[in-house]
C-alpha cells in the first residue's frame, strides 16, 4: 500500500485528493471487468480481471477495498429490490384500472 | 386646571366643580365651598385678565398652550420610542429562548483545531455555522460531504461576505491528530476549520451533537479501519442554535437556498444578518 509509508508502525498520513483520485479510478475500472465477465463479488472472478485487481489493491487501503467490495453487492441488491419495488408498484396501478 | 392659570378655558357652565358635584355627591358641600372660592378668585382674576382674554379672543392657541402642546409631544415621541426599543426587545428575548419544535442538538465542547488552537462551542457564535462529523481516512462520503460544504460557502460568501464557519470534526480521534486533520484539509475549502482532541472529548462532543459513530476508545493509531458513523451536516445560527440538519441527499443548491432563507428571516427578526 503505497501511502502508509511502507512501515506499519508509522502513523498513516493522510489520503491526498490525489491518491482518493487514483483509488476511485482503479476501483472502477476493475468493477467494469468484473461487469464485463458477468461477476458480482469481487475475488469470484478468477484469473479474469488479474490486470485491474492489482493496481486496484496497490491504490487503496485493505479497509477501502473491503468497503466498496461491499458496498457493489448492496448496491446491486438495492437496485434487483428497486426494480421489483417499480414491477410491483405497476401491477397495482394495472389491477386498480 | 386653575383660574388663575388658564383663564381662557373658563366657562362658568363647565366648572369642574359643577361636573364634581354630578360625580360624587358626597363631596357637595366641600365642592360648592372650592367653587365658591374659585369665584370669588375667578371674579377678581377676571378683571385682572381681560384684556389677555380679549387678546385671545382670536383662539385658544396662546403661547402656553403651545408650550404645553410641543412638551406633551416631545414626550410622547420619546415615549413611544422607549416602547417600541422595549416591544424589539422583547421579541428578541422570546426568540432567543424560543425552544419548542426546535432540536436539542449541540452542547459545550473545548477541542483543538488543524492549527493547535484551543476552541470552544463559543467560538461559533456570531457565524453561521455547518457541522459535519466524519474522519481522515473516510473512502468517499466524508471528501465529497466536505467539496460539498466547501461549493456551499464559495457561493454564499460572495453575497454575504465572512460570515460563515465550516467545521470538521474527526469522530477517529486515535488517528487523527492535528497534524494529520492539517494536511487532510489542505484539499480542501481553506475556511474548513477542523476539530479533533481526546476520546472522551470527542464522544461527549458526539454526543451532544447526536452523532453516532463506530471507533472504539482502544483503537490502533496505526491501524487500517473505517469509522461508521452518522453523516448529517448541522446548521447552527449565530446563536449557536440548531437550525437544520442536511442529508447526503440534498444537493449544494438546496442548502444554498435555505442558509439564504433562514439568513432573510434572522435578518427580519433581529434587523442584522448574524
Amino acid at each position: 500500500m503505497g501511502w502508509f509509508g511502507g512501515s506499519k508502525s508509522e502513523q498513516a498520513t493522510p489520503v491526498s485528493r490525489e491518491n482518493r483520485q487514483k483509488c476511485w479510478e482503479t476501483r472502477d475500472a476493475y468493477f467494469e471487468c468484473l461487469d464485463r465477465v458477468g461477476v458480482l463479488k469481487a475475488g469470484e472472478e478468477g484469473k479474469a480481471c488479474a490486470k485491474e485487481n492489482t493496481l486496484y489493491e496497490e491504490n487503496c487501503a485493505k479497509s477501502w477495498i473491503e468497503y466498496f467490495n461491499k458496498r457493489r453487492i448492496l448496491a446491486e441488491q438495492q437496485k434487483d429490490m428497486l426494480a421489483q419495488a417499480k414491477v410491483q408498484s405497476q401491477e397495482a396501478r394495472r389491477a386498480n384500472s | 386646571m386653575s383660574a388663575t392659570l388658564f383663564p381662557f378655558l373658563r366657562t362658568k357652565s363647565l366648572s369642574p366643580s359643577v361636573l364634581l358635584r354630578g360625580a360624587h355627591s358626597s363631596r357637595v358641600s366641600y365642592a360648592q365651598k372650592i367653587q365658591a372660592h374659585n369665584n370669588s378668585k375667578f371674579k377678581r382674576c377676571y378683571s385682572q385678565f381681560r384684556s389677555t382674554q380679549d387678546r385671545t379672543a382670536v383662539g385658544v392657541f396662546t403661547p402656553t398652550a403651545a408650550a404645553v402642546f410641543v412638551v406633551t409631544g416631545v414626550g410622547l415621541f420619546y415615549y413611544f420610542r422607549h416602547e417600541k426599543a422595549k416591544l424589539l426587545e422583547q421579541r428578541q428575548k422570546e426568540m432567543e429562548e424560543k425552544s419548542v419544535g426546535r432540536a436539542h442538538v449541540g452542547g459545550p465542547f473545548v477541542l483543538t483545531t488543524h492549527d493547535n488552537k484551543s476552541f470552544s462551542e463559543k467560538d461559533l457564535l456570531g457565524k453561521w455555522s455547518m457541522m459535519y462529523f466524519g474522519f481522515t481516512n473516510c473512502p468517499d462520503i466524508c471528501p465529497a460531504e466536505l467539496d460539498k460544504i466547501g461549493g456551499i460557502v464559495t457561493s454564499l460568501e460572495k453575497d454575504y461576505g465572512r460570515i460563515f464557519q465550516p467545521v470538521f470534526i474527526s469522530v477517529d480521534p486515535a488517528r487523527d491528530s492535528v497534524p494529520q486533520m492539517a494536511r487532510y484539509l489542505s484539499d480542501f475549502h481553506p475556511r474548513i476549520l477542523g476539530l479533533t482532541g481526546e476520546y472522551a472529548t470527542v464522544k461527549q462532543t458526539c454526543k451532544a451533537y447526536r452523532v453516532y459513530f463506530s471507533t472504539p476508545p482502544n483503537a490502533d493509531p496505526a491501524g487500517d479501519y473505517l469509522v461508521d458513523h452518522s453523516i448529517y451536516v448541522y446548521l447552527m445560527d449565530p446563536r449557536g442554535n440548531f437550525v437544520e440538519a442536511f442529508g447526503q441527499s440534498s444537493t449544494e443548491e438546496e442548502v444554498v437556498e435555505r442558509v439564504r432563507k433562514e439568513i432573510g428571516k434572522w435578518e427580519a427578526q433581529t434587523g442584522k444578518k448574524v
